[in-house]
C-alpha cells in the first residue's frame, strides 16, 4: 500500500489539507479499487452528520427560500471533480474478494479456537476481553460526550518541560476530559496523577496509566471543581494523598 | 445498489426535481435535510450564528448545483451533507489557528427552547440510532480519531498532535474505523 493510499481515511473525513487532497485526487485518478473504497467512505462519513439533526433557528427557512427564489442554477455539465463513481461492476470483484477473505480469516481464528485443551481457556479470555471493551466502551462514550458537548470548553497548557495538557470540560455533563500529549513518558514504575482543587484543596482524580507521557484521562464527576493539576507520582499514587511537592506538571484552571 | 436510508431515498428524486428548477421541491428537500445541515454546522463551528451563515450558504448551493448531483457517485444526502461538512471546515480552519481552535471557548447554547426540533428528531430517530450503535462497535481509538476529524474539523496531523500520537497511526485509525463503521451501516454496492 503506497504512502497517499493510507490517507483514504482522512481524505473522507475532510481531515486533510487542500495540498494534501489535491495529491489524494491525483492518486485517485490512477487507481480504481481506491476509488471505490473513498466513494464508500465519503458515503460513510456522510452518516455520520445524521446524529446531528437539530431543531433550527426561526428565521433560517424563510431566509433561504427567499434567496433561493432570486438564484439563478448552474446548467448540467460536466461534473467538478470529486467523490469517484460506486459501484461500477469491473470494481466489484476485489472488494467481494477482499471481504471472503476476511471472513475466511475470522473463520480460521475461531477453529483454532475451538480446537483441543485450549478451549476453555480461550472462552475466559474472551469473557475478559469483552468485559473489558464493554467498560472501554463506556468509558468512551462518557469521553465523546464531553467532546461533543455544546458548552464543552477547551483549555490547554504547556507542561512544565515538554508537552502539553489540554482539559476539555463541560458544565452540562459536571465532567472533564484531560489530554496528555507528548509529556516525558516516565519510568514504567511512576505514572502521571489527576487532581481536582477546590476551595484550596485538591484531591486525587485518579492515576493515568504508567510509563505514559500520552494519554487521557477522564474525569467524570467535577463536583464544582476550580482546577485540575497534574503530577509525577509512584505508579500506585501519591502515598501522601497530595501532590509530591516538585512534581506537578501542570496546573489548568477550569472557570 | 445500497441499502440506503428512508430519507435519502426520499431526497434523491427531490433533488432531481430540484436540479430542474422546482422551488416546491426545494422546500420539501430543505425539511428534510435542513436540521442535519445546520446541526452539523454547530457542532462544527460551535457557533449557532456562524452555523446559520454556513447552513444558509449550503442550501442555497444546494439550489444553485443540483444539475451536478450523480446518483451514480453516491446518495442525495450523502451529497448534501459532504457540501455542508467541507464548507463547515473550511470556515473553521480559516478562522482560526489550530492553537487557538483549541482554546476557543465554546459558544453553544444549551438552550434549545426557541427551536421547533421535534419533527425532525422524529424523522432522523432511527438512522441517528443506527449511527450511533455502529459508532459503539469502533474501538476506543478508532473513534476518537474519527469523531475528533469529523466533528471538530482537525485535520488528521492535528488529531496526532492532540493525542500524541504518530501520524501513520491516526491515519490508519481512521481509515479501519471507517471501514467498519462502513460494514456495519452496510454502505456498499458489493
Amino acid at each position: 500500500m503506497t504512502d497517499v493510499h493510507t490517507l483514504a481515511g482522512a481524505y473522507a473525513l475532510d481531515a486533510v489539507t487542500d495540498l494534501e487532497r489535491a495529491a489524494f485526487r491525483r492518486h485517485l485518478a490512477g487507481c480504481e479499487s481506491c476509488a471505490l473504497e473513498v466513494a464508500e467512505f465519503g458515503e460513510t462519513a456522510a452518516r455520520l452528520a445524521d446524529p446531528t439533526g437539530t431543531g433550527l433557528p426561526p428565521g433560517l427557512r424563510a431566509a433561504v427560500l427567499a434567496r433561493v427564489a432570486h438564484t439563478p442554477q448552474t446548467r448540467p455539465g460536466r461534473p467538478r471533480m470529486g467523490r469517484p463513481r460506486m459501484g461500477r461492476s469491473r470494481t466489484v470483484a476485489p472488494v467481494r474478494w477482499r471481504r471472503w477473505t476476511a471472513v475466511a480469516a475470522a473463520a480460521g481464528v475461531l477453529v483454532a479456537g475451538a480446537g483441543g485443551a485450549g478451549y476453555l481457556v480461550r472462552q475466559q479470555q474472551l469473557q475478559d476481553a469483552r468485559e473489558r471493551a464493554v467498560a472501554a466502551e463506556a468509558r468512551v462514550a462518557q469521553i465523546d460526550a464531553v467532546l461533543t458537548a455544546p458548552d464543552a470548553v477547551v483549555r490547554q497548557q504547556p507542561a512544565s518541560g515538554s508537552g502539553t495538557v489540554t482539559v476539555v470540560g463541560s458544565q452540562l455533563r459536571g465532567a472533564a476530559v484531560v489530554v496528555l500529549a507528548a509529556l516525558p513518558d516516565p519510568p514504567a514504575d511512576q505514572a502521571y496523577q489527576l487532581w481536582l482543587g477546590s476551595g484550596g484543596e485538591l484531591t486525587s482524580a485518579g492515576v493515568l496509566p504508567a510509563g505514559q507521557g500520552s494519554t487521557i484521562g477522564l474525569l467524570p464527576d467535577l463536583a464544582g471543581a476550580e482546577l485540575v493539576g497534574v503530577s509525577l507520582e509512584p505508579a500506585t499514587g501519591s502515598p501522601t494523598g497530595q501532590p509530591t511537592e516538585g512534581r506537578t506538571v501542570a496546573t489548568v484552571p477550569l472557570t | 445498489m445500497s441499502p440506503r436510508t428512508q430519507e435519502s431515498t426520499a431526497a434523491e428524486p427531490l433533488l432531481r426535481a430540484v436540479a430542474g428548477g422546482d422551488g416546491a421541491a426545494f422546500a420539501q428537500l430543505y425539511d428534510l435535510v435542513a436540521g442535519r445541515v445546520y446541526g452539523l454546522a454547530v457542532r462544527i463551528l460551535r457557533d449557532p450564528a456562524q452555523a446559520e451563515e454556513v447552513a444558509q450558504e449550503v442550501l442555497v448551493e444546494v439550489w444553485r448545483t443540483a444539475a451536478r448531483f450523480d446518483p451514480a457517485r453516491g446518495s442525495a444526502t450523502a451529497w448534501i451533507f459532504t457540501i455542508t461538512h467541507r464548507r463547515a471546515v473550511d470556515r473553521v480552519r480559516s478562522e482560526q489557528a489550530s492553537a487557538a481552535r483549541l482554546r476557543r471557548v465554546a459558544a453553544v447554547s444549551a438552550a434549545g427552547a426557541d427551536y421547533d426540533s421535534v419533527v425532525e428528531a422524529a424523522t432522523t430517530r432511527i438512522e441517528q440510532q443506527q449511527v450511533r450503535r455502529c459508532l459503539q462497535g469502533l474501538t476506543e481509538r478508532q473513534r476518537e480519531a474519527l469523531t475528533l476529524a469529523y466533528y471538530g474539523g482537525y485535520t488528521y496531523r492535528e488529531v496526532a498532535e492532540l493525542l500524541g500520537t504518530g501520524l501513520p497511526a491516526v491515519k490508519a485509525r481512521m481509515r479501519d474505523g471507517l471501514i467498519r463503521l462502513r460494514d456495519c451501516l452496510g454502505v456498499s454496492r458489493a
